[in-house]
């Protein structure tokens, strides 16, 4: 499958704290509602309602650790998948947010110098099955690494609730292993 | 294997694992606390479940918000206690019986060498200091677990540090986390790594220290932070562990991605510049610098150790007139022990106000936080900008030693340097 849209590149280290400020640490997990703050802290523009979402980006592109910063909040993940965000490019990505990407099914993709070849604003193409992005703005692309089976998997069944609901529904959580 | 590889591979029933592997494992105790844990709870019954798979296994801990400053807190925890009482959770550190969520952890023997626990809160990586693979997931990860017992990790690569010498006076296991921090930067190649701390000087080391460093190496991007279990662990879990267990060592023939040594004996006090976390210093580079608030707690330093060590330096001596600190207990048996002890009497004399036990200030949503253009000497683990509340304050984070003798003058401080 092959995903379109525009994109947002950071300039800098993204932490967790700045794409979900403090004051909604503690705020219930909803995409809706997470999106309407996300990335709150990254960017003065984005310091009002709605002022990432309204952008309308579809993918992000980032350096090293992305999401850092060692919080757990899965807000940050609601949050982007709120705001319309259907894949993270970036160098690394920070564990706790790695995994819960994986468990929401936001794919989270390395993809090492993707920011040297993308501006904000580019329009990128995603291509889900070999996993090259194409930078249809400058004609640049970047294969990406390729996501795991159990990855794909999770994603496949909606994220990880999904995946293990059906799981106890069937009685096969002893095939976990 | 390392250590780290044979505890997933054996919570997992496999012989063997390889690093970049995932893994369905056992896990042996389940954290969550005030602020996510209703959160958890409700994740738990959207997977249909209405039970957790061992009440006893599930630990339920206040610690974030407590005692609640706001009436939304104060809200929040009420439904939070709801939950956990309809659940049956055997474990509940609330108001009364709290602490820090880590602290609680180890010190009610709920990590076990050889096993797996995870909790909600990034600092679980703690739990290394008895031999355990302690990690932090979300609240979905969190909640599978509490319904079938198990998560899924991906087999990290294993990074020894072998550290050496001898502890030189004043000198915490929060200098050596501080220093490797310096060492290794903050961002960089510790990502996703498990980290084997070993050798003759973690030999030494009491179960205090050991928990200060585990307990940073998420700081340092690692997946968790482990210490081999030994005479030191065996005593300190006696009458304290909950459940049978047996020490789990690497392999002699075990393969670790890279090999670090650190001489202690070069190790002095050490001091993290604001904002970032690897801007590190020996104390003398930034000795003279003043400040205005102290703070001692959290579940890097908020131990009987840290407060003894802290009552030696403030024996007799009072606190710098300009000078705010608060000192707040890891838990409620920290606390007890400390007053019987008699340092929290001293510290009270010097001039500190305690606080009960909670995160604090730490992450700058409770009691004592930080406002602008406030300097504060921590000895807290993160330092980044607005970590403690207001955007323009600047945290310094050292070890309880130094900001101990620091508090006396106003201005950071060596401790060698002062009379006793
Ligand atoms: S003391 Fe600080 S770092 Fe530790 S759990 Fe509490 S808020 Fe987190």
């Amino acid at each position: 499958m092959k995903v379109k849209g525009k994109t947002w590149v950071a300039s800098g280290y993204v932490m967790a704290y700045d794409i979900i400020i403090q004051k909604y640490w503690t705020a219930p997990i909803d995409p809706a509602e997470n999106a309407k703050w996300v990335m709150a802290g990254v960017a003065e523009e984005f310091n009002r309602e709605n002022g990432f979402k309204d952008q309308g980006y579809t993918f992000i592109v980032a350096g090293h650790n992305f999401a850092g910063g060692g919080k757990s909040i899965e807000h940050v993940v609601t949050g982007l998948m709120g705001a319309g965000i259907k894949a993270v490019f970036a160098d690394s990505f920070a564990r706790l947010q790695f995994r819960n990407a994986i468990n929401y099914g936001l794919p989270f993709i390395t993809c090492k110098g993707i920011a040297e070849i993308c501006q904000t604003g580019d329009q990128l193409e995603w291509d889900t099955d070999s996993g090259l992005i194409t930078n249809l703005s400058n004609g640049r692309a970047l294969q990406s690494v390729p996501v795991a089976p159990f990855v794909a998997e999770v994603a496949q069944a909606g994220g990880l609730m999904n995946f293990i609901r059906k799981k106890i529904e069937h009685n096969t959580i002893a095939e976990l292993q | 294997m390392t250590i780290t590889e044979k505890i997933l591979a054996i919570n997992s029933g496999r012989d063997k694992v390889t690093p970049g592997e995932l893994v369905w494992a056992d896990v042996h105790t389940v954290m969550t606390m005030d602020y996510l844990g209703k959160q958890t709870f409700t994740q738990l019954h959207k997977l249909g479940c209405s039970e957790v798979f061992d009440k006893d296994r599930v630990i339920c801990v206040s610690d974030h918000l407590v005692p609640p400053p706001t009436v939304e807190f104060a809200t929040m925890l009420n439904e939070w206690r709801e939950v956990v009482k309809q659940h049956r959770i055997t474990h509940f550190y609330d108001l009364g019986r709290q602490g820090i969520a880590h602290q609680i952890m180890v010190e009610q023997g709920h990590v076990l060498p050889g096993k797996i626990s995870i909790g909600t809160d990034s600092h679980a990586n703690t739990y290394g200091a008895v031999g355990a693979v302690g990690n932090a997931i979300g609240v979905t990860d969190a909640a599978v677990a509490m319904a079938i017992g198990k998560c899924w990790f991906r087999v990290p690569e294993t990074v020894k540090f072998v550290i050496y010498g001898e502890w030189q006076p004043w000198v915490m296991a929060k200098d050596l986390s501080l220093h490797i921090m310096g060492m290794m930067h903050w961002n960089g190649h510790l990502i996703y790594k498990a980290l084997e701390f070993t050798g003759p000087a973690i030999a030494q080391l009491d179960m205090a220290g050991r928990m200060t460093l585990c307990n940073m190496t998420v700081d340092l991007g690692a997946k968790n932070g482990i210490v081999p279990p030994d005479e030191v662990t065996r005593q300190y879990l006696q009458g304290r562990a909950k459940g049978s267990w047996e020490p789990l060592l690497s392999d002699s023939d075990a393969h670790y991605e890279a090999v670090y040594e650190v001489n202690v004996s070069e190790v002095g006090p050490t001091v993290a510049l604001p904002d970032k976390l690897d801007d590190v210093v020996p104390v003398e580079k930034v000795a003279g610098r003043k400040f205005n608030k102290a703070f001692v707690g959290t579940c890097t330093n908020g131990r009987v150790e840290d407060l003894e060590i802290m009552a030696k330096i403030l024996k007799g001596k009072r606190i710098h007139r300009d000078v705010n600190m608060i000192i707040v207990p890891a838990s409620q048996a920290v606390f007890l022990e400390a007053m019987q002890k008699g340092y929290l009497q001293t510290l009270v004399e010097a001039g500190a106000a305690i606080d009960t036990p909670s995160c604090a200030a730490c992450a700058g949503i409770h009691t004592g936080v930080a406002g602008d253009g406030d300097i504060v000497l921590s000895a807290g683990n993160r330092n980044m900008k607005g970590r403690m509340g207001s955007k323009n304050a600047q945290i310094y984070l050292t070890s309880p030693a130094v900001v101990a003798a620091s508090a006396i003058f106003g201005e950071i401080t060596d401790p060698r340097t002062i009379n006793l």
